[in-house]
């Protein structure tokens, strides 16, 4: 019961934070109205241009065209999901922690972490959401994909611990600044491999395969979860992985997350 | 209430030499040491007082509130509020304290003010009924309703001010920390300030613990002080005790007939005195002498300053309490509290 209450608790302060920063977002109407169609117009080229790309390459390594498409539009769902929560974590390794300004989440009454990923909701991510349902969506009638409960159920599975995965690197690297001031481009260098998730890592060279498969799993939030349900494969490595490193990152995230705060020095004044 | 015993904080700064060379130099081979922004400080608050942190720039005294409050950790040492360790118990004890820190804001920069409120208000679980009565008794206080629909941006510094007070708070707190609170605020607001915290200090026994660098909001508030400077306590005591130990320092000040004749008064070599035992001012509309009172006796700078000049005004006063201060910072003696 009391678990019970606390999420209700959670969810509740969530949906206040997130109609604060919509009702931000709408304080300035010229820069939101822009902002919108210039996403909308952003998300159009995308689209488009992935057509010219794909139409351009039958198949790659042995995965037909459709098969791409399907990974492709797989990657971009976790990355979204991470992306329209948790972006805020951008600002603690860029300037929340140089500048001090990590002093009032420590004075107020709610878990450290939960205030900081809250207080943004980063609506840039429907661009990418709304993208890879897109590809999705397209890709499913023409890739042998049987829609049974199972596979329904390990899709979210596979969907929300790919997500940790992206949380758990950002989460790791953006903690650093608790230490070195500032740790942006830590973050960056780590989160732009994830460019390479998008495509089948077959297509790549050993040790390009072996880092994004077990150093910076972002194999695990796509291609691996992906490939099971278009080609079959052990759902345990495969699904289980995405399990695994999605936990594993997120713990630890979360650990050295604690370490900095305790490590947290604030700035003048 | 709060009880603060041996706190210590040290933080390790890298040396760099001057200029980008320094700093690619830095870069490869860095230079450190450990800096001691709070060196062994205790004291103790009773519930209901208004303590009063006063100290020169750089002496310690945000390093300590950001101790008391919970955003950082000491390096030894230990505090405890409310029967509570701030970074140990953090969630359970920022229930009870509100936090004002002049040079920053808590509130939401760009939403109307009362937007702020409605969320701390869940922050902080307080209910409906409460909420109410408690935001009729901020207004009352703090005067919001003038600006409690404007967004943050747009207030003025007083107005912000009174709004983060306000913010701090809502929620009741048993004690309440401000950093600097009438930082850059013009004497009117100043004043209502000053009203307003003793007012939640009187109706609610609320536990006040305040830095500032207004000696006003000191006279005004507070019941004690503590006084630190390089991370050390130098005092604390009432400000009776204050004037009554450092008091000794005078101000004779008198206006001559000849402006020009006021340099033949040397009153270091006739009272053998130090560089820093007496200050004397010359504006050409008075001279002022500052002096102690224990190492020349009234009546003899007196008796030299009418000697050797022609007066057409003259008084001795004692010094006022920021007079007392400042020769306290300056003098940098470590004086056994």
């Amino acid at each position: 019961m009391k678990i019970l209450k606390k999420l209700r608790r959670v969810f509740r302060l969530h949906r206040i934070f997130i109609k604060q920063d919509l009702k931000r977002l709408m304080e300035y109407k010229i820069d939101f109205v822009t902002g919108a169609v210039a996403l909308l117009i952003a998300q159009g080229i995308n689209v488009f241009f992935l057509s010219i790309i794909f139409s351009q390459i039958p198949n790659l390594d042995g995965w037909a065209f459709e098969q791409i498409i399907f990974i492709y539009g797989f990657a971009l769902l976790p990355k979204a999901i991470d992306h329209l929560f948790t972006d805020n974590l951008w600002a603690i390794g860029h300037f929340i922690i140089r500048k001090g300004d990590f002093d009032k989440y420590l004075t107020r009454p709610i878990n450290t972490l939960f205030a900081v990923t809250v207080e943004k909701f980063q609506v840039d991510a429907f661009g990418e959401l709304i993208v890879g349902i897109l590809l999705l969506s397209v890709s499913v009638p023409s890739v042998n994909l049987s829609i049974n409960p199972l596979n329904i159920l390990l899709f979210v599975i596979a969907l929300v611990f790919a997500t940790l995965i992206y949380t758990g690197i950002k989460l790791i690297t953006s903690s650093v600044a608790f230490w070195t001031k500032r740790s942006g481009n830590i973050t960056y260098m780590f989160y732009m491999v994830n460019e390479f998730s998008k495509y089948p890592t077959t297509i790549y060279n050993r040790a390009v395969r072996a880092v994004v498969s077990y150093i910076i799993p972002f194999a695990f939030t796509a291609f691996f979860p992906a490939s099971y349900f278009i080609a079959g494969g052990n759902p345990w490595f495969n699904i289980g992985g995405t399990v695994i490193a999605g936990s594993v990152l997120m713990a630890l995230g979360i650990l050295v997350w604690h370490k900095g705060v305790s490590a947290y020095e604030s700035a003048g004044s | 209430m709060i009880y603060v015993n041996n706190l210590k904080k040290e933080f390790k700064k890298t040396i760099k030499d001057p200029g980008l060379k320094g700093s690619v130099k830095s870069f490869f081979k860095p230079k450190t040491e450990i800096i001691t922004a709070v060196d062994n400080i205790s004291f103790h608050v009773p519930r209901g007082e208004i303590l009063g942190f006063i100290g020169p720039n750089g002496a310690g005294k945000s390093t300590v509130i950001k101790m008391l409050t919970g955003i950082l950790t000491p390096t030894s040492g230990s505090c405890e509020i409310n029967g509570k360790i701030p970074y140990k118990n953090r969630k359970s004890y920022v229930k009870e304290i509100g936090v004002v820190f002049g040079q920053r804001t808590q509130l939401w920069w760009d939403l109307a003010l009362r937007e702020t409120y409605t969320v701390l208000k869940e922050i902080y679980e307080v209910d409906d009924a409460a909420y109410k009565k408690r935001m009729a008794f901020l207004n009352e206080v703090l005067e919001l309703d003038e600006f409690i629909t404007s967004p943050v941006r747009t207030l003025s510094l007083g107005q912000r001010m009174r709004a983060d007070i306000a913010a701090s708070l809502l929620h009741s707190p048993k004690v309440l920390f401000l950093d600097e609170p009438t930082i850059g605020l013009d004497v009117v607001v100043k004043d209502n300030i000053r009203k307003a915290v003793k007012a939640i200090n009187e109706n609610e026994q609320t536990t006040v613990i305040l830095t500032t660098h207004d000696l006003q909001d000191v006279e005004n508030l507070c019941d004690r002080i503590v006084m630190i400077d390089k991370g050390s306590k130098l005092f604390d005591g009432n400000i009776s005790e204050l004037k009554r130990r450092f008091g000794q320092s005078r101000e004779l000040r008198f206006v001559p007939y000849d402006f020009a004749a006021v340099e033949a008064l040397d009153y270091k070599t006739e009272f053998g005195l130090g560089e820093d035992d007496l200050e004397l001012e010359n504006d050409g509309h008075k001279v002022t002498v500052r002096f102690n009172s224990d190492t020349i006796p009234v009546e003899n700078i007196l008796n030299y300053t009418l000697s050797k000049t022609h007066v057409k005004d003259i008084n001795v006063t004692d010094a006022d309490i920021e007079e007392i201060i400042k020769g306290i910072y300056r003098s940098e003696v470590k004086l056994d509290a």
